[in-house]
């Protein structure tokens, strides 16, 4: 297959062949209890230097209490896939844990596009889309995934993806390469102690990026009993054997909403939003991550329980979340 | 706030926009102003517009006041056709089922291409960055007609673009051909803040189509930097009617976080 063009940018890349291996000797497929603490989650499975990937977005369904603890725990050298990231990239390269991020969408405010005219962190440009395919392949076991777009852009330019000549049509087409993370993180409603778990809603690539990595941590709103699973099984996006840890952390998503649970704590995220200044961002982190010991703490002394009250009284809308 | 017209750039941006979508087709909608123009359209003007957005909701009918940063938000994904993720989402786009997409940018070029990544400087340290594609990369190379919706200012209709994240008629005609951009695709409307244009079959290049009532045509073309073609009779874009005004300000953007 000719190559026609090479993007100038870095990625993560390994071999099908490799990822089925770690998934053989270290995605146990056997029914064993994974409920642990944040705490003990992050330190286990969030390693200095992995590449973290995430389901959904900052303000709806985002694993924001699996991020803080990352931070509370000072890890470093973290690259990230950063999909509907408005402020947790932010938050990330605020806390010096990520120096590089494989941009869908980099960021919302001035305070990350500071960060990249600085020179602080490193990105790479990709699209929504090809991230997302990314994942696919990485879920797919193939090394890569054609696709009909980035081509003829800067965008394209400034990715790891290549242009070939299509071996069946002769067109140019684009390659993008599979990502296979090191750690995925996803907040769901409903999982099991085994990790089996539910999202109501819709999604970015809950299912491919949980099958595409090599750690997932699933956060849940709720434990439910492992028969319920089966009693509904078209319910069921993620089954426990692609899954590493499940900790129960309800308001999960705080201050981004749960759909049919809570709704965003608009307040609180024009408060992200709006950090700008390098003292603002360590003055949040300080309050909301470094001086609590864990979620409970922050839910409980820095936002409120009665606060927590009426977010989840403002979710009327209950339809298809059951 | 209202300027002497009694609307803002962006309400008229917003409504002219709204006009161009047709009922009972779809379109992909892009984050911000262009979830608006989708609402405004579905409450005036096209009532079985299918609205497909990147998060995976296919045809919602999404609930009204409008909450900025609510992608995927329970009020956003409301009675849709079906719940699904981002690689099914583009994957409709990608087999030609969508008919409209709609974008923002922060530069257009001649061709229609657009920026929305950064300013100035190099990629490694630009003078200024912005998000990036997003899905904007995805919506203007596989949707059928792409719409564009941007303020009217000289630095924003650019000469050379500082980057070009999303692909328009890139260098002219068979330049999305020969990239391996589906076929018969491409800027449809660019709709900004005093004119509609489309573009010119045969050169691919911008073309005035309308001007708002009560300006001329050079007045819009001194509020660029580069020189559009003109359409042999430039029609008159109304302002917004009071009814669209009523819809956007009362229904839809109570809180003006999008229409300023």
């Amino acid at each position: 297959m000719r190559v026609l063009a090479s993007g100038a940018g870095l990625c993560r890349w390994i071999h099908p062949d490799d990822f089925r291996e770690w998934v053989r000797v270290h995605k146990s497929r056997e029914p064993v209890e994974k409920l642990v603490t944040e705490h003990e989650a992050v330190s286990r499975c969030v390693a200095d230097g992995d590449y973290v990937a995430y389901d959904f977005s900052s303000l709806t369904r985002g694993p924001q209490a699996l991020v803080r603890e990352i931070i509370r725990q000072h890890k470093r050298n973290l690259w990230i896939c950063a999909e509907f990231t408005l402020h947790d990239s932010s938050l990330l390269v605020g806390a010096g844990c990520v120096d590089r991020i494989d941009v869908g969408f980099l960021g919302y405010g001035n305070y990350i596009g500071r960060a990249v005219v600085e020179g602080r962190v490193q990105v790479f440009e990709w699209t929504n889309g090809a991230l997302a395919f990314r994942m696919l392949a990485g879920a797919r076991g193939v090394p890569f995934m054609p696709m009909r777009n980035l081509l003829g852009t800067d965008t394209f330019l400034q990715s790891g993806a290549k242009v070939v000549e299509d071996p069946f049509g002769g067109d140019a087409i684009c390659l993008v390469p599979a990502m296979n993370p090191d750690v995925f993180l996803v907040h769901v409603h409903q999982a099991d102690v085994y990790g089996n778990a539910r999202i109501f809603g819709t999604n970015l690539f809950a299912l491919e990026g949980a099958m595409a990595s090599k750690k997932v941590i699933v956060s849940a709103e709720e434990i439910i009993e492992p028969l319920e699973f089966r009693k509904e099984p078209a319910k069921t996006t993620i089954p426990y054997f692609l899954v590493s840890a499940v900790v129960h952390l309800p308001f999960g998503a705080y201050p981004g909403g749960v759909p049919g649970r809570y709704e965003l704590d608009v307040e609180h995220v024009q408060q992200l939003n709006g950090i700008e200044t390098e003292e603002h961002m360590q003055a949040y982190l300080d309050s909301c991550v470094y001086s609590v010991r864990n979620h409970a703490e922050f839910l409980g002394r820095r936002v409120g329980w009665k606060r927590l009250a009426g977010v989840a009284r403002r979710a009327l809308i209950k339809e298809g979340y059951g | 706030m209202d300027n002497v017209a009694g609307f803002t750039d962006t309400e008229l941006m917003i409504c002219a926009a709204a006009r161009v979508l047709e009922d009972r087709k779809t379109v992909f909608v892009g984050w911000g102003i262009p979830q608006v123009v989708a609402l405004l359209a579905e409450k005036l003007y096209a009532p079985n517009l299918v609205q497909v957005f990147e998060f995976g909701a296919i045809g919602p009918q999404s609930l009204t006041p409008f909450v900025r940063g609510t992608m995927g938000g329970p009020s956003n994904i409301y009675r849709s056709l079906q719940w699904t993720n981002m690689n099914w989402a583009f994957s409709y786009a990608a087999t030609g089922y969508l008919d409209y997409g709609m974008i923002g940018a922060i530069q257009v070029d001649a061709y229609g291409n657009v920026n929305s990544t950064l300013l100035g400087g190099t990629y490694d340290r630009p003078g200024r960055r912005f998000p990036g594609s997003g899905g904007g990369n995805e919506v203007a190379s596989l949707c059928w007609k792409t719409i564009v919706v941007l303020k009217h200012e000289p630095r924003r209709f650019v000469q050379r673009l500082d980057f070009m994240t999303s692909p328009g008629y890139l260098t002219g005609p068979r330049a999305r051909e020969r990239a391996g951009l589906p076929r018969g695709t491409g800027p449809y409307r660019v709709v900004t803040s005093q004119a509609v244009f489309g573009f010119d079959e045969e050169t691919k290049q911008m073309l005035l189509l309308g001007v708002l009532r009560g300006l001329t045509k050079d007045q819009v073309i001194r509020g660029m930097s580069f020189e559009p073609m003109v359409a042999e009779k430039v029609e008159i874009v109304e302002p917004p009617t009071q009814e669209e005004l009523r819809v956007l300000r009362e229904e839809i953007d109570p809180a003006r976080t999008i229409i300023g």
